[in-house]
């Protein structure tokens, strides 16, 4: 029993990080209606800034805080400059377009810091916590934790300020939103960077773990998909939680059956996935899409 | 490219020209320079399937390097067991097609980004399992061969008789594609695309277009992994790799959607600019891909082959500038060319909701 | 002076040019109807006013060309345009459509009294003031769409074929409460209308378009006594 929990707490926080990118990649694509396969690359940009400061003797939580600055305008910028060509366009090209971003990303950041993977300090301390006499580790919760008060904070954002209800009217429908004068443009901007920022904090918790490198977060990036595509792709609830599921079933499975194990257990919540997904063709989580003409 | 190759004559004798020049030059090539030439063959065959899914029937598919590798280990495990090569070969575009056809009876109800996920899995799921079967496969090291040497009667290098072994395979395959893609069944993807409720009220079955569509463009997958094999005589999970279906695309679309040219425009990009980008400076070659593949798609966002319209266009441009070029090549006879009678009805800007 | 003048406006998508200098005056507090087949640019031309197509010519507003002004920009100025096709944002309640509508003004107090008018105005949006846009009747879209460019405060409101694809007498509720904003509200308008009809129940001028030129012009009575009107816009 004390080692299903330690699993399943620690499967919940390795979804928790896909969580927060999956979350990113709902938000762009609410906002802007395209995949962005950049999300990860531009996350692990933010975190290598981060890096880099804490080389300089920055201390760790201000090189974070600055990471995410950083990669709110890193977000805004790229969404202005690159993405908006492309917008509203032929679908597939705005999808080159985040794949071109992700290679030239990656290679942005190797010309700083190269491709060998480094250690990145971490926040939480070695060691386990005792909750209800489990012992978990203080990793895991405190990346549950963070993730989970920036969910609150995104949902606060959306449903109870004018700039969210803004946001969430420019992604339901930007034609009629410029028609009520909301400056879409900078909404727009603001989408990807409030994306950008959640896929740094996930950067952030997850490079002590995996270590830094160019391509830390390719992985993730498709657990990352995988989970808001699963949760519905218009359902930030839905991400997270499915996010979650995807990290708690891969857990299970690799610790429990022994066919499967730790080679095979990657395949697991994505065979899963395609039988929900043939199932309900929606997401676990998302509407189905009523037409009224 | 049709005002160019208006002329029957000067399309037959482009065609001639390249044709000569296909046969040619690998006789008088280094090896490295036929190893590329092959790898554009190769990839060329990949795209291909890649465009008739993706660009002619309008279906996201992320999976393709998933076929490819599929393809490749089916040919090692034939060639490593000493069966016919041809047998190999054909079991290498039936296996593949048969194991697309069962993802896309069960997904290709699925729309948008939905299949794009199924799709997505299939390397995902691919890889493990190619580690995991290494009796098959020769697991995470990969599985070396060594066959299609060149027949002594040939006179001819072993790289070379490769070459013109897969630039065989690769030019059948074009031909047949195109005239897939030109015909009834071509007419039918670009309907599925443009509107899959129209389709239905023609009578085109989508779910049916878009199953044939994935098998087609599976087997073309495993045929590519054979050619692969043939060049590489290496394979590895690696073969797999979601990144290279993920390049797939975008060599897809740099070269041009929906467009055989186009198709091969993309390989060459694909097998050519890592190693351009490579040999400028071996360091930045992520970097100089990257920044490459955008200032493409910002020149030319309709690809490659839309580069002699465009520079025509730019030519002529003073005469009618401000124009926006709607170039709908290549959709056969007309079926999704805008309607121009009814300039009221609203831009698709409203529809971009992806689902 | 009036409030808001097209002048010799061109429009085009694409290749296909869909007005040929349209001419145009709307006086303060005025109404005026476009009428007009399909395709003879109705719409064309109060999107070439919102900024929503490129155009040549000038577009005065309060006598400052607002040409080449993005769409936000427009609306910002006091310009609301009710969309062909309602354009009312789905997955969001009829309160946050509302709200959206009023996204501009800061004067709290004075955004929750045009609530209350907007839902007086339009009776069946204050049942469904909790529900998604999505949810409700086409009808109720409408109502929601005009209902949303009133809690703009404009001074110029466009309205593109309100009763496109309504029952009549949804369409005629649609116009009573049209009428009696431009009475309440000193709402100036401009209204595409297939339906001649409707139109003549809340405008007093008339422009009427065919293939994208000014075909003729002029107040309510002439129009209506005119022959080729009656038979094409009036069933009659």
């Amino acid at each position: 029993m004390q080692y299903f929990i330690q699993v399943v707490v620690d499967g919940v926080a390795t979804g928790a990080i896909y969580g927060a990118l999956a979350l990113a990649i709902v938000l762009v694509n609410r906002a802007t209606g395209l995949i962005n396969f950049a999300q990860g690359a531009m996350a692990v940009m933010s975190t290598f800034v981060a890096f880099g400061l804490i080389r300089a003797g920055v201390p760790l939580l201000l090189a974070a805080v600055v990471a995410i600055v950083f990669a709110f305008a890193l977000g805004a910028f790229l969404e202005r400059v690159v993405v908006r060509r492309f917008e509203g366009g032929d679908p597939d090209s705005a999808v080159v377009v985040t794949i071109g971003l992700l290679v030239l990303l990656g290679g942005i950041s190797a010309l700083f810091f190269g491709y060998e993977p480094q250690p990145f300090p971490s926040f939480f301390p070695l060691g386990t916590i005792n909750i209800f006499g489990v012992f978990v580790s203080l990793r895991s919760v405190g990346t549950i934790v963070i993730l989970l008060v920036a969910m609150v904070l995104l949902q606060v954002l959306f449903r109870s300020t004018k700039l969210g209800l803004a946001m969430r009217a420019v992604a339901d429908n930007p034609r009629s939103s410029a028609l009520s004068g909301l400056p879409v443009s900078r909404l727009l901007m603001v989408g990807w960077g409030l994306a950008a920022a959640l896929g740094a904090i996930a950067g952030l918790l997850v490079a002590p773990q995996l270590f830094i490198s160019p391509g830390m977060l390719d992985f993730a990036l498709v657990y990352a998909l995988a989970a808001a595509i699963l949760g519905g792709l218009d359902s930030p609830v839905g991400a997270v939680v499915s996010a979650a599921f995807i990290g708690v079933v891969e857990g299970l499975a690799g610790a429990y059956i022994d066919f499967i194990g730790d080679d095979l257990k990657i395949a697991v919540p994505f065979a899963v996935m395609i039988f929900i997904l043939v199932l309900r063709p929606q997401g676990l989580f998302g509407r189905k899409v009523v037409v009224r003409v | 490219m049709d005002k160019i190759f208006a002329n029957r004559w000067l399309r037959l004798a482009a065609l001639a020209v390249f044709a000569v020049l296909l046969i040619v030059a690998p006789l008088v090539s280094s090896r490295f320079i036929n190893y590329q030439l092959s790898m554009i063959a190769v990839f060329a065959v990949a795209l291909l399937g890649l465009n008739i899914v993706m660009g002619y029937t309008g279906q996201v598919s992320l999976g393709q390097s998933a076929f490819l590798g599929l393809g490749a280990y089916i040919a090692a495990y034939g060639v490593r067991n000493e069966w016919n090569l041809v047998l190999v070969l054909l079991l290498c575009a039936i296996i593949p097609a048969a194991v697309g056809m069962l993802v896309a009876l069960a997904a290709a109800r699925l729309r948008g980004l939905a299949l794009a996920m199924i799709t997505i899995a299939l390397p995902i799921i691919g890889i493990p399992l190619a580690r995991r079967f290494s009796e098959f496969t020769g697991g995470s090291q990969g599985t070396t061969v060594s066959f299609l040497g060149a027949p002594d009667w040939s006179g001819l290098a072993n790289d070379q008789w490769q070459y013109y072994v897969v630039l065989t395979i690769a030019v059948v395959a074009f031909v047949l594609a195109r005239n897939l893609v030109r015909g009834r069944v071509g007419r039918a993807f670009a309907i599925v695309k443009e509107n899959e409720s129209v389709a239905l009220a023609m009578g085109v079955s989508p779910y049916r277009y878009k199953v044939l569509a994935f098998t087609i463009s599976s087997l073309l997958g495993g045929v590519a992994g054979f050619m692969y094999l043939a060049i590489v005589q290496f394979t590895s999970p690696e073969t797999m790799n979601f990144f290279t279906s993920i390049n797939l695309v975008a060599a897809m679309v740099i070269g041009g959607s929906a467009s055989i040219v186009g198709t091969i425009l993309g390989a060459i990009y694909y097998v050519l600019v890592p190693v351009v980008a490579g040999q400028v400076n071996s360091s930045r070659t992520a970097l100089i891909s990257g920044a490459i593949l955008l200032a493409v798609l910002f020149l030319l966002p309709r690809g490659l082959v839309s580069l002699p319209r465009r520079m025509s266009l730019l030519i002529g441009g003073t005469r009618r500038r401000g124009a926006s070029p709607r170039d709908d090549q290549n959709s056969p006879d007309g079926a999704s060319t805008a309607d121009p009678g009814t300039p009221e009805t609203p831009t698709a800007h409203e529809e971009r909701q992806a689902r | 002076m009036s409030l808001l003048e097209l002048e010799n406006i061109t429009a085009s998508y694409g290749h296909a040019q869909a007005l040929h200098g349209v001419s145009l005056s709307l006086p303060a507090g005025g109404a005026v109807g476009i009428l007009g087949a399909n395709g003879a640019g109705k719409t064309t031309t109060l999107r070439a006013i919102s900024g929503m197509v490129k155009t040549t010519g000038r577009i005065l507003f309060e006598g400052k060309d607002i040409s080449g002004l993005s769409p936000d920009r427009v609306a910002r100025l006091g310009i609301a345009h009710v969309p062909e096709g309602r354009g009312s944002l789905p997955q969001l309640s009829v309160r946050d459509n509302l709200l959206v509508g009023a996204y501009q003004r800061r004067d709290r107090k004075q955004i929750a009294e045009d609530i209350e008018y907007c839902l007086d105005l339009f009776p069946n949006l204050r049942e469904r003031i909790k529900s998604n846009a999505a949810a409700l009747s086409g009808g109720e879209q409408q109502m929601l769409a005009v209902a949303r460019a009133v809690m703009a405060k404009p001074r110029v409101m466009l309205l593109d074929e309100a009763s496109l694809g309504l029952a009549p007498s949804t369409s005629r509720r649609v116009y009573e409460a049209i009428l009696r904003l431009r009475r309440e509200a000193q709402l100036s308008m401009i209204v595409v209308e297939q339906n001649a009809v409707l139109a003549f129940s809340v405008v007093d001028h008339a422009t009427v378009l065919e293939t994208g030129k000014v075909a003729l012009t002029g107040d309510k009575a002439e129009l209506m006594g005119m022959d080729a009107v009656r038979r094409a816009y009036l069933g009659g």
